[in-house]
């Protein structure tokens, strides 16, 4: 190798190993309504559980809400009471922090919906602990007799029991998959055991390059 | 117009240079390992108090290898009973790791020149993913408030190494080369995320996928079925209990040592006497070792630890992270990276001289080829293994889960040897409160206690 070169290249390589070789510190921005927000490139995140609970939710209630006719008196009758016990996550994914900001935004789109009035998850947590009962055994009868009139002992009794649950289905196509998601929303009347149930569905494509995205948008 | 004398006088001087420029990057730094030696004797003779001196002294004198002292500083305080700031430094020490991780391509070049000390340490991956399970430890002892976030973050930081290390492979044969998709998991972070969920009465869905994963990551943890089992089907606890959640760190953790890469050393000796005997001009000769950092585990003389309640034996903590063991298969995974780097290094360096001695025309026969042999062989020599590592951590993070009734109770904790030979019992007042979980910890590395135990509610 000519001096010249050996010099020169190895000059070169050095000053693009400083220039480009740089670590960045991290940023951050807050999200305004109508950025684009970022969508889970391995499981569900935000893209996902918001509109599966907005959907949900707004069914749900607006059911109810069209169901609940103006009183003899001329009032609207009292809101129901309604117990949220759980989100329950039997979907193929860990939804880690999500978990407890799902329970949040259904309890939270509920209580404004003035259609039920939804039972304090303090006391319902408090109902647990005392009663050392499962969410998923409220439904032997004995167990929700006890739970009931544990909440009651608080003031706080209820008419419905509600639980939210995620649940997934996967179809793989060579190395992508597609996997849908489905939040059901199940209101159970503790009285006389009668139910009713609404589900959201959103589909969504993981897919191993971006070539291989594109790919399946383009048919 | 220069003379060529005076031209190959400036580029003869520019090749002394380099090497020497290196050479005094090196020479005089003491190394981790002698370091961590002190802090070691001092640490598990239970002389906390010199340990945390050592350290202290370390970090102001040494700002290049400030992170790697504030991990040991971490235990140092955690033993001491101070989980707060153990906390604070290991979050810091955290947000630190995950920015030195980006690859710096200059610390790389430096590091080719020199050796892998000269890189900012950035933590082997089982200490990012340990931080963060210690982490959650640590807060559990404090309030808990932030344990359940750390918990997920070990699971996450796991997946994140994996993904990182599948992102450098080529797409057609990703995975199959991807050395550390063999990486042990650790059952840890699942365990605590487990508990904290199971804790809420409300989440048994999720304190059962936490257990299904420590069955999973950790099959010879004997309570992990059970854990499995009650998560399930069962409860947390009944009417009128609470839980007591005894974590013990057992047994002296791993180290590194410097060693010699023998074959490799012998393959490049006989490589360059091949090309030195072929070529015009000859290259250093590999008498320089080429050196290696080796993990090293302790043996560890505590099995378990006993555990009393008011006098009574109630069990023994069982291993639910093999910190050592870990160790040791993520060191091997990445250990034919650590030697190819080695092996790059002398290439680049032994290039150098060659194209010093290709500049100056210095043939075999000249005074001016066998000082840039010398400069080459000494520069070789200079290397140093990158032993830096966390090295208090334990062999083993051991768990035992006992439902008492609610009220205080005198918990006594006694580490038990493989030769049926048991150290002092150390003794700890606990609440605990009904339905609700109560932490204990304590330090062993060996037979005897180091520091306090540390409880959640005393």
């Amino acid at each position: 190798m000519e001096r010249r070169t050996f010099i020169s290249t190895g000059m070169l390589t050095l000053a693009g190993c400083w220039l480009t070789g740089c670590r960045h510190n991290q940023y951050a921005k807050v999200m305004h309504p109508g950025d684009q927000e970022m969508v889970g490139s391995h499981q569900a995140g935000g893209e996902t559980y918001k509109p599966l609970i907005d959907e949900a939710v707004s069914k749900l209630l607006g059911r109810h809400a069209a169901e609940r006719q103006v009183g003899p008196n001329g009032l609207p009758p009292p809101p129901l009471r309604i117990c949220f016990v759980a989100v329950e996550n039997k979907s193929a994914e860990e939804i880690g922090d999500f978990k407890d900001q799902i329970y949040e935004q259904i309890d939270s789109r509920i209580l404004e919906s003035h259609v039920f009035q939804p039972i304090s998850k303090r006391f319902v947590d408090a109902g647990l602990l005392q009663t050392r009962l499962r969410p998923d055994l409220l439904m032997v009868p004995e167990n929700m007799r006890s739970f009931a009139a544990t909440l009651e002992q608080q003031g706080q009794p209820f008419d419905y029991m509600l639980y939210a649950t995620i649940t997934s289905g996967t179809t793989h196509e060579n190395k992508d998959y597609q996997r849908d998601y489905l939040l059901t929303m199940e209101l159970v009347n503790i009285h006389d055991g009668q139910y009713d149930k609404q589900s959201a569905t959103l589909s969504k494509g993981y897919f191993h390059s971006r070539l291989s995205r594109f790919g399946s948008t383009a048919h | 117009m220069v003379s060529p004398y005076r031209k190959a006088g400036r580029s003869l001087k520019v090749v002394i240079f380099v090497p020497l420029l290196a050479l005094s990057l090196v020479v005089g730094c003491k190394t981790h390992e002698r370091r961590l030696v002190t802090i070691r004797e001092s640490f598990y003779s239970g002389d906390l108090q010199q340990a945390a001196k050592t350290l202290d002294e370390g970090t102001k004198r040494d700002r290049h290898d400030i992170d790697v002292l504030l991990l040991e500083r971490s235990m140092v305080e955690l033993a001491e009973g101070n989980p707060k700031q153990s906390e604070q430094i290991l979050r810091q020490v955290r947000d630190r790791f995950d920015y030195l991780e980006q690859a710096s391509l200059g610390e790389t070049a430096l590091a080719v020149l020199t050796d892998d000390t000269r890189k900012s340490y950035s933590g082997e991956d089982y200490e990012k993913v340990l931080i963060r399970a210690f982490l959650s430890l640590s807060n559990l002892m404090v309030d808990g408030q932030d344990a359940a976030a750390y918990a997920l973050q070990v699971a996450d930081k796991q997946t994140q190494i994996i993904e990182a290390a599948a992102g450098t492979q080529d797409a057609a044969d990703g995975d199959a080369k991807n050395p550390k998709l063999a990486y042990k998991q650790v059952a840890l972070g699942p365990y605590l995320h487990g508990l904290i969920r199971e804790e809420s009465h409300s989440n048994y869905d999720d304190a059962a996928r936490a257990s299904a994963m420590v069955v999973s990551w950790q099959p010879d943890f004997p309570y992990g079925q059970a854990d499995l089992e009650r998560a399930q089907r069962g409860r947390h606890s009944s009417p009128g209990n609470g839980v007591l959640y005894v974590f013990t760190l057992v047994g002296r953790g791993p180290y590194k040592e410097e060693t010699v890469e023998l074959p490799t050393t012998v393959s490049l000796l006989i490589a360059d006497r091949i090309l030195s005997a072929t070529n015009k001009y000859s290259l250093p000769p590999t008498i320089a070792p080429v050196k290696v950092p080796k993990m090293v585990v302790p043996p560890n003389t505590v099995a378990h630890v006993g555990v009393s309640v008011d006098q009574q034996r109630v069990g023994t903590t069982e291993t639910i992270t093999d910190v050592g063991r870990m160790a040791v298969e993520q060191h091997e995974a990445v250990y034919p990276k650590i030697v190819a780097d080695a092996v790059v290094r002398r290439i680049v360096k032994k290039g150098v001289v060659l194209g010093a001695k290709e500049a100056l025309g210095a043939n075999e026969a000249t005074l001016s080829s066998v000082a840039l042999d010398v400069v080459g062989i000494a520069w070789e020599a200079t290397e140093a293994a990158d032993t830096r590592c966390w090295g208090l951590l334990p062999d083993k993070i051991q768990v035992l889960r006992l439902e008492l009734p609610a009220g205080q109770h005198q918990i006594g904790l006694q580490p038990l040897s493989q030769y049926n030979s048991s150290g002092p019992i150390e003794q700890q007042t606990v609440t605990i409160l009904d339905g609700r979980n109560t932490y204990v910890l304590a330090n062993f590395p060996d037979e005897r206690l180091v520091g306090t135990v540390l409880t959640s509610q005393p």
